[in-house]
């Protein structure tokens, strides 16, 4: 599953986008886990500790488009991205 | 018995016309009402514009209000409000500044400066601890704010002096020229032009005065904890890439306004973001800044390594998006140029990329002359931009023009350039999409500043979920509660860069409040004080002759979708938009009945 990354996930990682070995669909939490997985970089400034959430301001849209809705699933047709919230000052 | 405010309390009034002063003592009901920052500010324009006003006329007072945290152990706090009434919006204009200036504010005693009044020649006024002397300027005329400080500060032998000063475009009365201090300017809305009718170049303060603290103990305790959480991955965005890092998102997402709102993704994003020059290390250098006492240290600044690294640029978001993707523009070293001349010529970024992309289009439409600042005026040309900027600064053929605001230039190059002109009530646009972003939509509309996305900050919540369909009255009360919560930081002042270290914002903020200045507040309390001041807010504008059916947002907004991208066909449709108001206005009104029964 590709996996777009934005702001402090890209910076952290170093690329924009890295492909997670998941079964389809995956629960969130399985996602996280991957994602931490497949880029440690990312603990705990953008991914939780304990793997289960990301941490604000960062969030996961699918497409650019849409948060994830309760007890949805995440599919590589959704274009997972994790970015954040964009704020000016 | 009433609580006693412990800091500095005292009003230094200035009539530039008399060459007069005079200092008192705000009471402790002062304080418990308005708190300090704009609070202050707007309560005390509350008490001197009582109707409609010329803004570069004499009787325009500017104010100056200190954040009450400024100078104490409190992080992101050295802040202070700068009001006035805006030349772009002929209404209330209250922005914000920060670092060493406001602290030392309070170090002279100072609660708030109102000046008045018209200088006959250029002039700097000193406040020198408890002493006030009006200087002449004219060997300062033409310098920027940075060379000013420079200038008087050889003078005075003192490199400690703080300086707030305006560039050669306040000086020529442009209407959207910035008023800069150590590096931070307060850009919008023409404070500049305010200063620059004044013939006030320059205000100089030296203090060193202690600032009492109610409870340093509880003070510091809180402060720890804030810092400590400003140093971590709450704030870790803008300490490691600063807001500039937005426009990549903003380009993923399509709500990237880019050639004066035509489109919403823009196809040469990602040569400006200034994270290209992050990456670009063997080509520019990268600068850190921040505001005094600030851990955050958010400014990001570049430079091509052979340049003099004096003409480094901020790689702020909106000032990167103003020249880059707004003028179509994908040059990033010309796009961080024409934001270093900004800076040194005292010009709001938003406001002057804002009118080079609507003479751009106007150009475009045959309404004003391609060649009128030399290269080609055409979206896409970075080379125009310098040449466009000196001639706004220099108020020259159509840089005079442009120099009144988009509005303004609308009206007087005609031939339907008003669909061109991208503003709310005066105030350009800044660089989100509000026909993707509907509740960010209406807070725009509904600012009482015009379109500005510090006091309405509603994009925030539209971003956690762009998909998301809330009704009419949850996406006003969003709006409501957004203009709150920041009439809330700005009168506190805290930084809005770090809103995302506070577990619980109006609890913990009450009791650091409480704990620094002496008086009790609750979460409660501070949402009254909030509301208080943007009903102040609102009451001064209807003063100056606003009218609700100026809560309204540009045509294009309105009419035209979005021709391509993500968010391809959508707009914002009037009657939603008037729905909205309705609803915004119904719960104004009936939180506004609650307080007054409460």
């Amino acid at each position: 599953m590709k996996v777009e990354l934005f702001g402090m996930a890209r910076a952290l990682a170093g690329v924009s986008h890295v492909e997670l070995a998941l079964d389809e669909p995956a629960e969130l939490g399985d996602f996280l886990r991957s994602l931490a997985e497949a880029v440690p970089a990312l603990v705990p400034d953008v991914i939780a500790p304990a793997l289960d959430a990301l941490i604000e301001p960062n969030l996961l849209l699918l497409d650019g488009r849409r948060a994830l809705r309760e007890g949805e699933t995440i599919r590589t047709s959704d274009r997972p991205c994790v970015l954040f919230l964009a704020s000016g000052g | 018995m009433t609580a006693v405010y412990a800091g500095p309390r005292e009003l230094l009034e200035i009539d530039l016309s008399a060459k007069t002063w005079r200092r008192s003592a705000l009471g402790d009901e002062v304080f418990a009402d308005a708190l300090g920052g704009v609070g202050l500010a707007v309560r005390l324009i509350g008490e001197r514009v009582r109707g409609p006003l010329d803004p570069l006329g004499p009787e325009n007072p500017i104010v100056f209000a200190a954040g009450p945290f400024a100078s104490t152990p409190v992080p992101a706090a050295n802040k202070h409000a700068l009001a006035t009434i805006s030349p772009l919006t002929g209404l209330l204009n209250e922005g914000l500044s920060s670092s060493h200036f406001s602290a030392v504010l309070r170090r002279c005693g100072l609660a708030a400066i109102v000046i008045t009044g018209a200088c006959d020649e250029w002039t700097t006024l000193a406040i020198d601890g408890d002493a006030v002397r009006f200087e002449d300027a004219s060997a300062l005329r033409g310098l920027s704010a940075r060379e000013t400080t420079k200038a008087l500060r050889d003078a005075y032998g003192d490199r400690s002096l703080r300086v707030c000063a305006i560039g050669a475009a306040g000086e020529r009365g442009v209407r959207f020229a910035s008023v800069e201090n150590d590096g931070r300017q307060a850009g919008r809305g023409g404070t500049g032009a305010v200063f620059g009718a004044k013939r006030l170049k320059a205000v100089a303060l030296r203090g060193r005065g202690e600032v009492p603290i109610a409870d340093p103990e509880a003070t510091a305790r809180i402060s720890a904890t804030l810092r400590e959480r400003a140093l971590g991955p709450k704030t870790a965005k803008y300490r490691i890439l600063g807001t500039g890092a937005n426009l990549r998102v903003l380009q993923r997402m399509g709500q990237l306004p880019t050639r004066n709102f035509t489109a919403a993704q823009f196809e040469g994003a990602e040569n400006v973001t200034p994270e290209r020059a992050r990456e670009s290390k063997a080509t520019y250098l990268e600068l850190r800044a921040g505001c005094a006492g600030c851990p955050v240290q958010c400014e990001h600044l570049y430079v091509r390594k052979e340049r003099d690294r004096r003409g480094a640029a901020a790689s702020e978001y909106e000032s990167v998006w103003a020249f880059g993707p707004n003028c179509g523009v994908d040059d990033l070293d010309a796009v961080l140029d024409a934001i270093a001349r900004c800076d040194e010529l005292g010009l709001d970024t938003i406001s002057t990329g804002s009118a080079i992309a609507f003479a751009m289009e106007c150009a475009q439409h045959a309404l004003v002359p391609r060649d009128a600042f030399g290269p080609e005026l055409r979206f896409g040309n970075g080379a125009v931009l310098l040449p466009a900027i000196g001639a706004i600064a220099n108020r020259t053929g159509l840089g005079d023009v442009l120099a009144g605001g988009v509005r303004a230039a609308a009206e007087c190059i005609g031939g339907g350039a008003e669909r061109f002109a991208m503003h709310c009530k005066g105030l350009e646009l800044p660089g989100y999409e509000p026909r993707a972003l509907p509740t960010y939509a209406l807070g725009l509309a509904t600012c009482t500043r015009g379109a500005c996305h510090n006091r309405a900050a509603t994009y925030d919540r539209d971003l956690r979920d762009p998909s998301d369909d809330r009704d009419d009255e949850a996406r006003a009360r969003d709006a409501i509660e957004a203009e709150d919560r920041a009439v809330a930081w700005d009168s506190l002042v805290l930084c809005k860069f770090v809103r995302d270290c506070f577990e619980d914002f109006e609890t913990e903020a009450a009791a650091l409040w409480s704990a620094v200045s002496g008086i009790p507040l609750d979460a409660a309390g501070l949402r009254a004080a909030a509301q208080r001041t943007w009903e102040r807010k609102r009451a001064i504008n209807a003063r100056l002759g606003w009218t609700p059916s100026d809560d309204t947002l540009p045509e294009r907004l309105l009419t035209e979708p979005i021709p391509s991208g993500l968010n391809a066909g959508r707009r914002v449709d009037p009657e939603r938009l008037s729905s909205l108001r309705a609803a915004y206005e119904s719960l104004r009104c009936a939180a506004g009945a609650a307080a007054m029964v409460g």
